[in-house]
């Protein structure tokens, strides 16, 4: 019973860690993409590139 | 069924007329720039055809500078000529706005009841067109008034404007009559063509009704941004040198077009619930007051989501307005004009207050809200610490002694609040929380039942957390510690994350909701307070429209026409923002009275007396509504 518990417990973490990743991702692409098209280019750490 | 001829005759019968109606417009639109390029020459063409004997020839008026009126050019009627133009100008464009929008959701709610089969969606639609045809006579009357005081008081202005637009004007004017037409048929033969392959008559006629009306606003808003940044004309001396496409397509006028598009939506939501919310008030059996409280939620709805992307289409409007003129944009924001900007605050504050308020009480329809219940008070304290942000300014007005406590112009804490980063993140937070009360009102009657949704909340959860981080972050860093370029532009980064939000919280949202349990929704047990929460949307929707049309006229400073026909009369000043404050009220409880006026008769001709005989019989019946 206690390993069940434990074996769901684990799972959630799994599903919100993946779920933060790829949110995460999504954004960090979205503010490289976005400032690049106005002409203002971030590097990898998000800071001005110029 | 056979397919048969019979069933594919049927089938282009009801698609004919949607397909005719897009050939209209498209011929339609195609052919406006095309016959007004007709009507004025270009330079070379009057060059050859300047007379030789010195009479100025017909075609010569086109180099006319642009008229230099003196004061005693202007006719006076001992008011305040300004003051009856501002009063007619702004009546006419909130009824406008209303009639405008409108039909806009009339149609959408139309095509979602045709297609579910669903009548109350029908009825409403057909209701909400009931109160609308009450205003666009009023818009006529307003209309033609502002058109009278206009060539009376500023003769020279409305010379100068009719040489620029020329046979444009006549094309607005056929437009009305169509509107006109369209607009009738449309409301009275609701019933006539309600079923079948008449329904897509009738849903043909709205659209066309919609096409018709959104060109009626570009029109109208070609002749408004002209005056704040001309095109087609010569900046030395105001003549008019390109044709009217050239004076239509001004830098402001798209950005104005999408702007007003969606305010009107917005606000004309916001007026039909405050309709709903009357008779909601004023339902006499439960039946009645479940019907109201249901159209009050869908108006409500319709307002909040026309009113989500509005500061969005409001910061383009503004980045093209500082980009054709620093001057204009720094008054606007930075100059005299900037407190009527905090004022705005207070009002959009309110607004999404009042709407989250009616969402909050609006969840206690449904047994399934406890569960989100707990949210409310977070959501609440988010939009609290951003109103006051946001209302925070960049400079008080100290005293000496003041300046020198602080140890200079700035507070230390408020004077960073008060410049566009911090108000940036309180906006984009603001909406994001408005859009979760929406997420969670959703989801309240619901019992989701998607084998994957653990996946698809904490997907969901994790959007909202990195969206809301990557607002205060771009905010923050690029908005106090990088140059003024990479500040501006992080805005994008700000208003793509609310977009992002939103659109994957409906995407997911709908993906989810497939197969979910519909808890019972008990329409009409909400609370009266609700009620005024819809009564207050179109108040204050009405106040912010005053005062954001005066900005938008008061940029223009003296002149008429920026930069190149200045304004000598009487009224060339900027006035106070008392006189701005008590005049913006006036329009507004104005407007507020005629729209009690406009219910009232919605309210009367739903109600029918009963013939003498009858109501002698049975006094109680002697009135009943129909």
């Amino acid at each position: 019973m206690g390993a069940k518990v434990g074996s769901k417990n684990s799972r959630r973490v799994l599903i919100w860690v993946i779920a933060f990743s790829i949110s995460l991702a999504a954004f960090y692409l979205m503010d490289q993409v976005v400032m690049g098209m106005q002409g203002l280019p971030l590097g990898w750490d998000l800071s001005p590139a110029q | 069924m056979k397919l048969n001829s019979r069933y594919w005759l049927q089938r282009s019968c009801r698609y004919l007329p949607l397909v005719l109606t897009m050939v209209i417009i498209g011929l339609f639109t195609a052919g406006v720039p095309s016959s007004a390029l007709a009507q004025s020459p270009t330079v070379e063409q009057l060059d050859t055809h300047v007379e030789t004997d010195g009479v100025t020839g017909e075609l010569d008026e086109f180099l006319l500078p642009a008229p230099r009126p003196q004061r005693s050019d202007y006719p006076t009627i001992g008011v305040s000529s300004r003051g009856i133009v501002w009063v007619i100008a702004q009546m006419h464009l909130f009824f406008g706005a209303l009639v405008l929008a409108v039909p806009i959701f009339v149609l959408v709610i139309e095509i979602i009841g045709f297609k579910s089969g669903d009548d109350r969606y029908d009825d409403m639609a057909h209701e909400f067109m009931k109160v609308s045809l009450t205003a666009y006579a009023i818009t006529a009357l307003f209309g033609g008034t502002l058109s009278l005081s206009l060539f009376l008081l500023y003769p020279d202005l409305m010379t100068y404007l009719m040489r620029a637009f020329g046979s444009q004007v006549l094309v607005y004017a056929g437009l009305f009559f169509l509107e006109s037409m369209l607009l009738y048929i449309y409301y009275y033969g609701w019933n006539a063509l309600r079923y079948g392959n008449r329904k897509w008559v009738h849903l043909t006629l709205g659209l066309l009704l919609n096409a018709v009306g959104t060109t009626l606003l570009f029109v109208a808003n070609s002749w408004t941004t002209f005056m704040m940044a001309p095109s087609g004309v010569d900046p030395e001396t105001g003549a008019i040198i390109g044709n009217i496409w050239e004076v239509m397509k001004g830098p402001l006028w798209n950005p104005l077009n999408l702007h007003r598009f969606i305010a009107n939506v917005a606000f004309g939501g916001a007026v039909v619930g405050a309709y709903a919310a009357f008779k909601f008030l004023s339902a006499k059996n439960p039946e009645e007051k479940a019907h109201y409280d249901w159209m009050g939620y869908s108006s409500n709805f319709i307002s909040i989501l026309a009113f989500l992307p509005l500061p969005f289409a409001g910061y383009w409007l503004m980045a093209e307005i500082y980009a054709y003129s620093q001057q204009m944009g720094i008054l606007a924001m930075g100059g005299i004009l900037a407190w009527l900007f905090v004022v705005q605050a207070v009002l959009i504050c309110t607004i999404l207050l009042a709407g989250n308020f009616y969402l909050w009480t609006g969840m206690a329809r449904s047994e399934g809200s406890e569960r989100y219940r707990w949210a409310i008070k977070y959501i609440a304290t988010v939009l609290i610490l951003g109103f006051l942000v946001w209302v925070t300014p960049h400079n008080i007005i100290y005293t000496a002694s003041e300046i020198t406590r602080l140890g200079g112009g700035n507070h230390p804490v408020l004077g960073p609040l008060g410049i566009m980063p911090a108000k940036n993140i309180a906006v984009f937070l603001m909406l994001i929380c408005t859009f979760l009360s929406f997420q969670l009102y959703r989801r309240a009657d619901k019992v989701i039942t998607v084998s994957w949704q653990e996946w698809g909340n904490a997907l969901m959860a994790c959007i909202y957390i990195v969206a809301i981080v990557n607002i205060i972050f771009a905010g923050i860093y690029y908005g106090y510690f990088t140059n003024t370029v990479y500040k501006v532009g992080s805005s994008v980064i700000q208003v793509m994350s609310t977009v992002v939000v939103i659109v994957a919280g409906v995407v997911i949202d709908t993906l989810m909701f497939k197969g979910a349990k519909n808890l019972h929704v008990s329409w009409g047990k909400v609370s009266n307070r609700s009620q005024y929460a819809l009564f207050a949307l179109p108040i204050t929707f009405t106040w912010l429209m005053a005062l954001m049309g005066y900005v938008r006229s008061s940029v223009r400073t003296h002149w008429h026409v920026y930069t190149v026909m200045q304004d000598n009369s009487p009224d060339n000043f900027i006035p106070t923002l008392q006189t701005v404050g008590n005049m913006v009220t006036l329009v507004t409880l104005l407007f507020l009275a005629f729209l009690l006026f406009i219910f009232w008769i919605a309210n009367l001709s739903g109600t029918r007396q009963l013939p003498p005989l009858a109501a002698d019989r049975s006094p109680t019946l002697a009135e009943h509504a129909t």
